[in-house]
C-alpha cells in the first residue's frame, strides 16, 4: 500500500494525531488556573490568543479550498469519498474546493508513460546506458528456443477515475499485464520470426491484447504504441544466429561474384558476335560489288570486242607486252633451233648476277 | 464551573458525532460490527455513513481488484520438463461480509489465495505438455528464406485454455470465501534446469548451424548454375556468329560466282575472252626484275621482225 495514491490520513488518524497532542499539552479544554507567583507564558490569556487563533483559520481556510491542476494534469474530485461525475472534474488552472468535505487527486492525464522491459535505463549523467533485466528479458518461443526481449510500452491514463478506483496498484498491475501478453505473443510465434522477420506484427498483436486486458481490467490506461528495443537470441546461441547472418551473406558473395563474371564475359562475346557477323556482311558486300563491277566491266569489253575480235585480241596482247616487258629483268631471244639451251638456263641459281656474263655467250653465239 | 460543564459536554459530544460517521470512499467497502458480530449488510456506496458510537466498529476493505503474486515455482510439465512459472491474479472482494466471516483480512486472504492458486496452476501445468502452455493457438508460423519449411508442432489446448481451467477449478473456492477471481495470468515461464537450457541452446545451435549450411552451399550451387549458363551462353553466341559469318560469306560467294559465270561464260567468245585477259592478267602480275623471260622467235611478239626482215 505504500505506493497506493490513495493514502492520506483518514478520520480515525487525524483523531489519534489529535489525542496525543493532547496528552502532549497536559490539555484540559478550558483554561486551566495557574498558581499565583508563577511566570505567566507571554501568550496565556484567550483575549490575545483569539485573534491569532482566527488569522490562523483563515489562512488555513484560504489555502485549503484552492487548488491548481497542472497542464497536463486532470483533477478528480471526492466529496465525502464519492465521485461526483466527470462533469465535476477539474482541468488546468485554479480550482476550489470545500475544505475537509473535498478530497482532490491530481492524474497526469496528458502525458505520455512509459515502462520498461527486460531493461532499464540507467540514467546517470551523461549518455544513458541500459542494464539488461535478464529474468525478465528471456522467455520461451512456440518452438521451444529461447528469446531474449526487450521492449517498451508508451501508454496514456486515459480515465483518471478507473485508473485510481479501479485497480488497487495499478502500474504492478500493468506491468504484469504487459509481461504475460508480450510473452504470450511471442509464444506463438518461432524464434525466427521473434528475432528477425515478425517483429511489427509482435509488436501490433500485442499492442492490441494487451488493450483489450487493459480494458478488460478497468486500468483507464490507453496504450499508445509497444515498441520492442532488441530482439536476441540467448548469448551462447548469438554466435550461430549471426553465422546464419555471414553465411546469407556468403552465398549472396558468391552468387553476386558469378554474375559478375557472367556479366564480364557474355556482353562482350555479344558485342564480337555481332562485329563478326558485321564483318561478314562488308566481305560479302565487298564480294558481290567486285564481283559485279568485274562483270560490267568485262561485258562492255566484249561487247566491243565483239564487233573486231582479231584486231582487238592482238592489240590487248601487244599492249599487254608492252607493259610488262620492261619490267622484266633478263629477256633472251632464242631462235627455232636453240630450244636445247631452255634447260640449261633454268639451272642458274642467280639470275641477276650472272645476267651479262650468260647473256653474252647466249646472244654471241 | 457552568463553562467547564459546558466545554466537557461539547467535547463529548463532539467525540460521539465523530466516532457515529466515518466516510466510505469510491474503492471502499465497510462492514459494520457490534461487539465482534456483523450487522446489517456490506456498505458498498460511497459517501458519509453513520453508525452506532462506541458499540459499533468499521471495517473497511478494498473494493478495487486486487493482485495475487504466486511465487516462482519450478514445476513438472506433462512432457518432463522443469520450468519456472510465475503466475499472477487479479481478484477481487465480492462478498465483503462473507470475507470478513471467513478471512477477516487480506494478509489472510492472499494465504488462502496462495494455496488455492498454486496448487491448480501445478496441477494444470502437470496435465499439459510444455508447449501447450506457451502457445495460444496454430498459427502458421510465417516462414522467410531462412527456414522456408518451418512448421509448428500442433497444440491441443493451449495458454489460454489453460488459463481458463485454473480459473474455473479456483472460482468456486474463491466464491466460498467471499473472493472472486477474475484472471489467472502466467507472467512469466522459463525452463528451470540448466541442463535442459543448455539442451535447448545446443538445439538451436545445430538448428543455426543447419540454415547456414544451407545458405552457403544454395550459394554455391547458384553460382555453378551461373557459371554454367554464362559458359553455355559463350558457346551459343560464338557458334551462332560463326554460322552466321560463314552463311554470310558462303552467300556472297555464291552470288559473286554467279555473276562472273553469267558474265564470261555466256558464250563460247566471251569465254576465250576471258581466258586470254586473264592470262594476260597473269603474265602482268607474275613479271618482275626478277624474272628471266625466253622470247622464242617464233613467238607472235617476233612474228612481224621475221616477216619485215627476208
Amino acid at each position: 500500500m505504500a505506493n497506493d495514491p490513495l493514502d492520506f490520513p483518514d478520520f480515525d488518524q487525524l483523531r489519534e494525531r489529535w489525542q496525543r497532542f493532547r496528552r502532549t499539552t497536559g490539555g484540559g479544554a478550558g483554561p486551566t488556573p495557574t498558581p499565583p507567583g508563577t511566570p505567566q507564558p507571554p501568550w496565556a490569556g484567550s483575549r490575545r490568543l483569539a485573534p491569532i487563533l482566527l488569522l490562523l483559520l483563515a489562512g488555513w481556510l484560504a489555502f485549503a479550498s484552492f487548488y491548481t491542476v497542472q497542464p497536463e494534469e486532470r483533477a478528480i474530485v471526492l466529496r465525502l469519498g464519492r465521485y461526483r461525475g466527470a462533469e465535476n472534474d477539474a482541468g488546468p488552472g485554479l480550482h476550489f474546493k470545500l475544505p475537509l468535505l473535498d478530497r482532490v487527486f491530481k492524474v497526469p492525464v496528458e502525458r505520455q508513460l512509459k515502462q520498461e522491459y527486460g531493461f532499464r535505463t540507467q540514467t546517470q549523467a551523461g549518455p544513458s546506458s541500459f542494464r539488461t533485466v535478464e529474468e525478465e528479458a528471456t522467455m520461451l518461443t512456440g518452438d521451444e528456443n529461447v528469446a531474449i526481449v526487450e521492449w517498451v510500452v508508451q501508454y496514456r491514463i486515459a480515465d483518471p477515475y478507473r485508473y485510481l478506483f479501479r485497480v488497487r496498484n495499478v502500474e504492478q498491475a500493468f506491468r504484469d499485464l504487459s509481461e504475460a501478453v508480450m510473452r504470450q505473443v511471442v509464444g506463438d510465434r518461432t524464434v525466427n520470426e521473434v528475432v528477425t522477420i515478425g517483429r511489427v506484427e509482435i509488436e501490433r498483436d500485442t499492442e492490441l491484447l494487451l488493450q483489450e486486458l487493459c480494458d478488460q481490467y478497468e486500468t483507464g490506461i490507453k496504450v499508445e504504441e509497444v515498441l520492442l528495443q532488441s530482439n536476441n537470441p540467448p548469448e551462447p546461441v548469438k554466435p550461430s544466429f549471426n553465422d546464419v547472418n555471414q553465411a546469407e551473406q556468403d552465398r549472396n558473395k558468391l552468387i553476386n561474384e558469378a554474375q559478375a563474371a557472367y556479366n564480364r564475359v557474355i556482353p562482350r562475346a555479344d558485342g564480337e558476335a555481332r562485329q563478326a557477323i558485321e564483318q561478314a556482311e562488308g566481305y560479302a558486300l565487298d564480294r558481290v560489288n567486285r564481283a559485279q563491277g568485274d562483270a560490267t566491266r568485262f561485258d562492255a569489253l566484249f561487247t566491243e570486242y565483239r564487233k573486231a575480235p582479231e584486231i582487238t585480241r592482238k592489240r590487248l596482247y601487244l599492249e599487254s607486252m608492252a607493259r610488262l616487258l620492261p619490267a622484266v629483268g633478263r629477256k633472251v631471244v632464242v631462235g627455232e633451233d636453240v630450244e636445247g639451251m631452255i634447260p640449261m638456263l633454268s639451272m642458274e641459281t642467280s639470275p641477276r648476277a650472272g645476267a651479262a656474263a650468260a647473256t653474252q655467250p647466249g646472244g654471241g653465239s | 464551573m457552568t463553562r467547564a460543564v459546558v466545554s466537557v459536554v461539547a467535547v463529548a459530544a463532539l467525540l460521539l458525532l465523530s466516532s457515529s460517521m466515518f466516510l466510505v470512499r469510491e474503492d471502499q467497502q465497510v462492514i459494520l460490527t457490534q461487539f465482534g458480530q456483523p450487522v446489517g449488510g456490506p456498505i458498498t456506496e460511497p459517501g458519509l455513513a453513520f453508525k452506532l458510537p462506541l458499540v459499533q466498529r468499521a471495517h473497511f476493505f478494498d473494493k478495487r481488484f486486487l493482485e495475487w503474486q504466486g511465487d516462482a515455482e519450478e514445476l513438472t510439465t506433462k512432457d518432463k520438463k522443469y520450468i519456472f512459472v510465475h503466475a499472477y491474479a487479479r481478484w477481487r472482494i465480492s462478498d465483503p461480509l462473507l470475507f470478513f466471516q471467513r478471512l477477516t483480512n487480506e494478509q489472510n486472504a492472499q494465504t488462502r489465495l496462495d494455496d488455492i492458486l498454486d496448487g491448480e496452476t501445478r496441477n494444470s501445468i502437470a496435465r499439459h505438455n510444455l508447449l501447450e502452455v506457451v502457445r495460444s493457438s496454430n498459427r502458421a508460423p510465417s516462414a522467410d528464406e531462412s527456414n522456408p519449411e518451418e512448421q509448428f508442432v500442433p497444440i491441443e489446448a493451449g495458454r489460454d485454455k489453460i488459463r481458463r481451467e485454473i480459473l474455473e477449478a479456483t472460482a468456486s473456492s474463491a466464491r466460498g470465501l467471499g473472493v472472486e477471481i477474475l484472471d489467472v495470468q502466467f507472467r512469466r515461464i522459463n525452463y528451470s534446469d540448466p541442463a535442459t537450457q543448455n539442451a535447448v541452446f545446443e538445439r538451436m545451435i545445430s538448428e543455426r548451424r543447419r540454415i547456414a549450411d544451407r545458405f552457403r552451399s544454395e550459394g554455391q550451387g547458384e553460382a555453378a548454375r551461373i557459371q554454367g549458363e554464362r559458359e553455355r551462353e559463350l558457346a551459343r553466341i560464338q557458334s551462332e556468329a560463326y554460322r552466321t559469318t560463314q552463311e554470310i560469306r558462303g552467300r556472297a560467294d555464291a552470288e559473286a560466282t554467279q555473276i562472273y559465270a553469267e558474265s564470261y561464260g555466256g558464250s563460247a567468245d566471251a569465254r576465250s575472252l576471258y581466258e586470254f585477259l586473264k592470262t594476260m592478267e597473269t603474265f602482268e602480275a607474275t613479271f618482275d626484275p626478277d624474272t628471266t623471260l625466253l622470247l622464242s622467235t617464233k613467238g607472235d611478239l617476233f612474228r612481224f621482225l621475221e616477216s619485215s626482215s627476208p
